[in-house]
């Protein structure tokens, strides 16, 4: 029966001398009364009552000034067993401070729960299409039909060029409409926010900054608000100032983004929608009515897209907590770095209880006194969890500084995918934890002792001594079976950061499509207002083009509106000109790049069929592109696609196929590459206004191609001294960002890794040298009949085989059941990879039999003599 | 040794003055969790207020079921009941402070 059990349990809390009655009183009140299970809960306060009864505040200060004098009495042992449990607790507390600022803590804004991402999904369209925004017809509509929305903003993020004092600047700026500020519900700090209207055509352009640039820029003069600044060729008024954490992505500054109601453009989907329910709305209420007045927009406006392509696309609402818009990508990893460094733990723990159970066995005479003069066994507990409790409060203090730093370089080493709106550090939430696995490493290795020693009839031990006693049977099984334990959680630990890395060596010899070496990149933004069309656009690439090729140590020069990896998106659906898709039917959303003709050679993408871009392939002269090897391959399998001709899916203009490039990875180095056209850089009728051209430069170098930053500084100055050059790096550094989340991952599993085996070895070391030690005047005994040295050699090496034996096998159990968890974080190996199992558990075997040889040997160069002789 | 006397123990202090003799009736009769009302009784015995003893086993064994713990007020017990009746009379006077319920301040 559950109640007598827990009634049971619990009873091990009250004093001995109490415990029988107790447990009668209890279970005949919970009898009496119809036995509910609620009323048995009060049974463990009441026990923890009783049990904290006899400990009196000054009893628990003699305690503690007892256990610390006793520590102190074994620095060594002390330093050890403290190490090992602060790193340990360090470890935790790092990464839990990482998971609580991340995901456990609300979003830093007022009434978090009512904030949410509502955009669409498309399933149909099967490509990695995470999220899809709003057009601004879209945005007009629901922002007109949406009742559950209190407020609805949508948004576009980019960059904008400030002049002041000669020197342009590059600040990062977000388009919003007015609603932003009301949607994350902080008023502004100086001035206003935007005003109703300030979101038309034709009002006064303005600018909210942020307060970290009011800061910095302005020295937080309340003088510059309705002053005008040059923001892109525009004057702006300034208007406000926005607090630090209104951002929705480390913006600097906020510009309206105007839609002009009564010509809203249609079609474009590229604006991210936020909103705030109104009190009381539910996520799954916003769902229904967004399905719902989708359906309606879809029938109002069959041109952007009618009840056919929502049936082919499987386009809907998705409508989600903001939160986990911003933590999706780090999710996983964070959890799955928890759970790792919770094993380090506990493998920490037992490294330290066998300490212990190797230090109460020393202490058994002192303990003989003890009882002989009256100690009592629950003095005994006493002294030892008051032992362990101070020592892993130590140990935690430690760590909690060791995390300290930690966090700090936790950070630096993050994926930049980490929001940075939220708070990371160490907290009271943070401390708590410390506290609390501190507080359990504590108990869990301070019960070991206590369950071995201090239920033993000690006065045993007065008398004769410990000579040749095999009475320490049952503490070498929980010696051993903490080894065992070890041995199974740091292979576990180990199959993890294998795999991991694993993947990281698969994803670095991933074909890119592309050469990252030597190559250096930056980027434009040009303001329309300086460039209004294709014409002075082209003029100026080429410009630049030559002046940067005249810098000595550039070999080729090329530029693309988005380079692989840096994250931008752009695609259309496409369709072969000789063989279109029927009416209603979409063609495959290709990704799509503008770029100049040396693109290709800049960048070391191989032209595999036909010829690269040249400058009079541009829309009102030969009208060619060039397009990469899997979109040749879909629209015309198995044939040569140069000479055919493509075009938007249902537009009039076609282009021609003039070469077909090797093919790209464009999304990430994990994703496979995806259908790419290239268009010439100017790629619309060329009198036409441009909206804006932002631009990468790439530069293939001779040497070290930081070395070209200055000069190509230098050349931009020359060319249009008011454009700022944004973010200059090199193109390996790209690659190596993209890679970012999994080399973190590599580098922090790898880390546990390697402390696991490390803190196991020194555990299967030190339990092999104390057998070795209790048992030198066996060793003495059977090598002075006889016995060989190799014999006792081979029987202790044995020994510490079986119990890695027995712990590797576990450990493959428990590494093959967990692997679903790792699955999703892995690349090009299987989460089952028989290799890396195969390897870390022969790799963990060789470790341990070296660690077992070394005392082994020391045994079985026992002499017989000297080992009888002593004790 | 004193008993600080709260609310609790006030309360449980009356209860067992009421007659209510075990542990589980005294818990109802105050509404409070078994957590509780246990550590006051220990308390409270532990300060000499409070004695209790085994109920007779025959009682028991007739019910088919364990023996059950009765409580009793001591001579000292009886002499703090005042006190107890004080404490709660003052809690009941803070309570009916509280500006949202004028009405019970008429008493």
């Amino acid at each position: 029966m559950i109640l007598r059990a827990w009634i049971r349990l619990v009873s091990w809390l009250v004093p001995r001398e109490d415990r029988a009655t107790w447990r009668e009183e209890w279970l005949g009140e919970l009898l009496a009364n119809g036995g509910l299970y609620q009323d048995a809960w009060g049974a463990l306060p009441d026990a923890w009552y009783l049990r904290m009864d006899g400990w009196t505040m000054d009893g628990m200060v003699r305690d503690v000034r007892m256990a610390v004098r006793s520590l102190l009495r074994r620095p060594f042992f002390t330093a050890v067993a403290g190490l090992t449990l602060a790193v340990g607790i360090g470890a935790n507390t790092a990464i839990f401070s990482v998971v609580d600022g991340v995901l456990l803590n609300p979003l830093p804004f007022p009434e978090p729960d009512r904030l949410i991402s509502y955009n669409h999904q498309a399933p149909g369209l099967g490509v990695n299409v995470p999220l899809i925004p709003h057009s601004e017809g879209l945005y007009l509509h629901y922002q007109e039909h949406a009742s559950a929305l209190a407020y609805f903003a949508v948004l576009s993020q980019g960059n904008v060029n400030l002049i002041s004092d000669g020197e342009p600047q590059q600040l990062s700026a977000t388009r919003v409409t007015r609603e932003y500020f009301d949607v994350v519900g902080l008023p502004a700090v100086a001035g206003r926010t935007f005003a109703q209207g300030e979101d038309r055509p034709g009002s006064e352009p303005v600018v909210v900054l942020s307060e970290g640039l009011w800061d910095q820029s302005f020295g937080r003069d309340p003088g510059v608000i309705g002053t005008l600044v040059e923001l892109d060729g525009v004057q702006r008024r300034i208007v406000g100032v926005a607090p630090d954490g209104a951002q929705f992505q480390s913006e600097e500054l906020w510009i309206p983004l105007v839609i002009d109601e009564a010509d809203p453009e249609l079609g474009s989907l590229g604006l991210i929608g936020l909103a705030r329910l109104v009190e009381g709305a539910t996520i799954e209420g916003a769902h229904a009515q967004m399905h719902d007045l989708l359906l309606r927009y879809s029938e109002t406006y069959p041109d952007e897209f009618g009840p056919d392509v929502m049936e082919q696309t499987g386009l809907d609402a998705d409508v989600k907590p903001l939160k986990d818009v911003f933590v999706e990508d780090t999710r996983q990893i964070l959890w799955v770095l928890l759970g790792t460094v919770g094993f380090v733990l506990l493998i920490a723990c037992a490294n330290v209880a066998n300490l212990f159970l190797v230090r109460a066995e020393g202490r058994q005479r002192e303990q003989a006194v003890r009882t002989a003069m009256g100690a009592t066994r629950s003095d005994m507990v006493r002294q030892y969890l008051s032992e362990s409790v101070v020592l892993s409060a130590a140990g935690g203090a430690l760590g909690l500084v060791m995390a300290a730093f930690g966090v700090r370089g936790l950070l630096a080493l993050a994926p930049a995918q980490l929001p940075n709106l939220l708070e990371i550090g160490i907290d009271g939430s943070v401390l708590l934890f410390t506290a609390v696995i501190s507080l359990g490493a504590g108990l869990l290795f301070g019960m070991f002792p206590i369950l071995g020693y201090a239920r033993r009839d000690l006065s045993g031990t007065l008398r004769d001594g410990s000579r040749g006693s095999t009475a320490g049977r049952e503490r070498h099984r929980v010696r051993s079976g903490l080894v065992v334990a070890q041995v199974a959680l740091a292979l576990v630990l180990l199959v993890g950061s294998g795999l991991t890395a694993r993947s990281f060596v698969a994803l670095r010899s991933v074909d890119l499509g592309f050469e990252q070496e030597d190559r250096m990149t930056f980027s434009l933004a040009l303001p329309s207002v300086e460039y209004p069309d294709g014409e002075s656009v082209e003029a100026f690439y080429r410009r630049l083009e030559q002046r940067l090729a005249a810098n000595p140590g550039v070999e080729r020069v090329g530029m693309i509106n988005g380079l692989p990896l840096s994250g931008a998106k752009s695609a259309s659906p496409l369709e072969p000109e000789d063989n279109p898709f029927p009416e209603g039917e979409l063609g495959p959303i290709v990704e799509q790049r503008s770029v100049t003709p040396d693109y290709f050679a800049t960048m070391g993408i191989e032209i595999e069929e036909g010829r690269a871009l040249q400058w009079e392939d541009r829309m009102d002269q030969l009208g060619g592109v060039v397009i990469s090897a899997t979109l040749a391959e879909a629209f015309w399998p198995g044939q040569s696609a140069v000479g055919r001709r493509v075009r938007t899916q249902g537009g009039d203009f076609s282009w021609e196929v003039m070469g077909v490039a090797h093919d790209v990875r464009f999304d990430g180095v994990e994703d496979e590459p995806l259908p790419m056209i290239y268009y010439p850089i100017v790629n619309r009728d060329p009198s036409q206004a441009v909206v804006a051209s932002s631009i990468d430069v790439v530069v293939r170098t001779a040497g070290d191609p930081l070395g070209a930053v200055s000069g190509a500084r230098e050349a931009l100055r020359e060319v249009d001294p008011r454009l700022p050059m944004i973010n200059p790096r090199t193109v390996e550094t790209i690659v190596q960002e993209s890679l970012a989340a999994t080399s973190f991952t590599v580098l922090m599993l790898g880390i546990a890794a390697g402390i696991a085996l490390l803190l196991g070895t020194v555990g299967i070391y030190g339990v092999i040298s104390y057998i070795v030690g209790r048992r030198s005047a066996e060793i003495g005994v059977r090598m002075a009949l006889g016995a060989p040295a190799g014999t006792v050699l081979r029987s202790f090496v044995g020994q510490g085989l079986r119990l890695t034996g027995v712990g590797v096998a576990i450990g493959l159990l428990a590494a093959f059941g967990l692997s679903k968890v790792l699955e999703t974080l892995l690349y090009g190996v299987s989460a089952t990879d028989p290799l890396t199992f195969g390897g870390t558990a022969v790799l963990l075997t060789v470790v341990a039999t070296l660690a077992t040889f070394i005392p082994a040997r020391r045994a079985s160069r026992v002499d017989p003599v000297e080992a009888l002789r002593s004790d | 040794m004193s008993v600080r006397m709260t609310q609790v123990t006030a309360l449980v202090l009356r209860a067992v003055a009421a007659g209510h003799r075990y542990g589980f009736d005294v818990m109802h009769v105050c509404g409070l969790p078994s957590g509780t009302v246990y550590p006051a009784l220990r308390r409270l015995e532990k300060g000499g207020l409070l004695v209790s003893r085994w109920e007779e086993t025959e009682q028991a064994h007739s019910d088919g079921r364990p023996r059950r713990r009765t409580h009793e007020l001591t001579a000292r017990g009886r002499e703090a009941l005042p006190a107890a009746e004080r404490k709660l009379a003052d809690i009941a006077r803070l309570l009916g402070a509280v500006p949202d319920a004028p009405e019970a301040g008429q008493g």
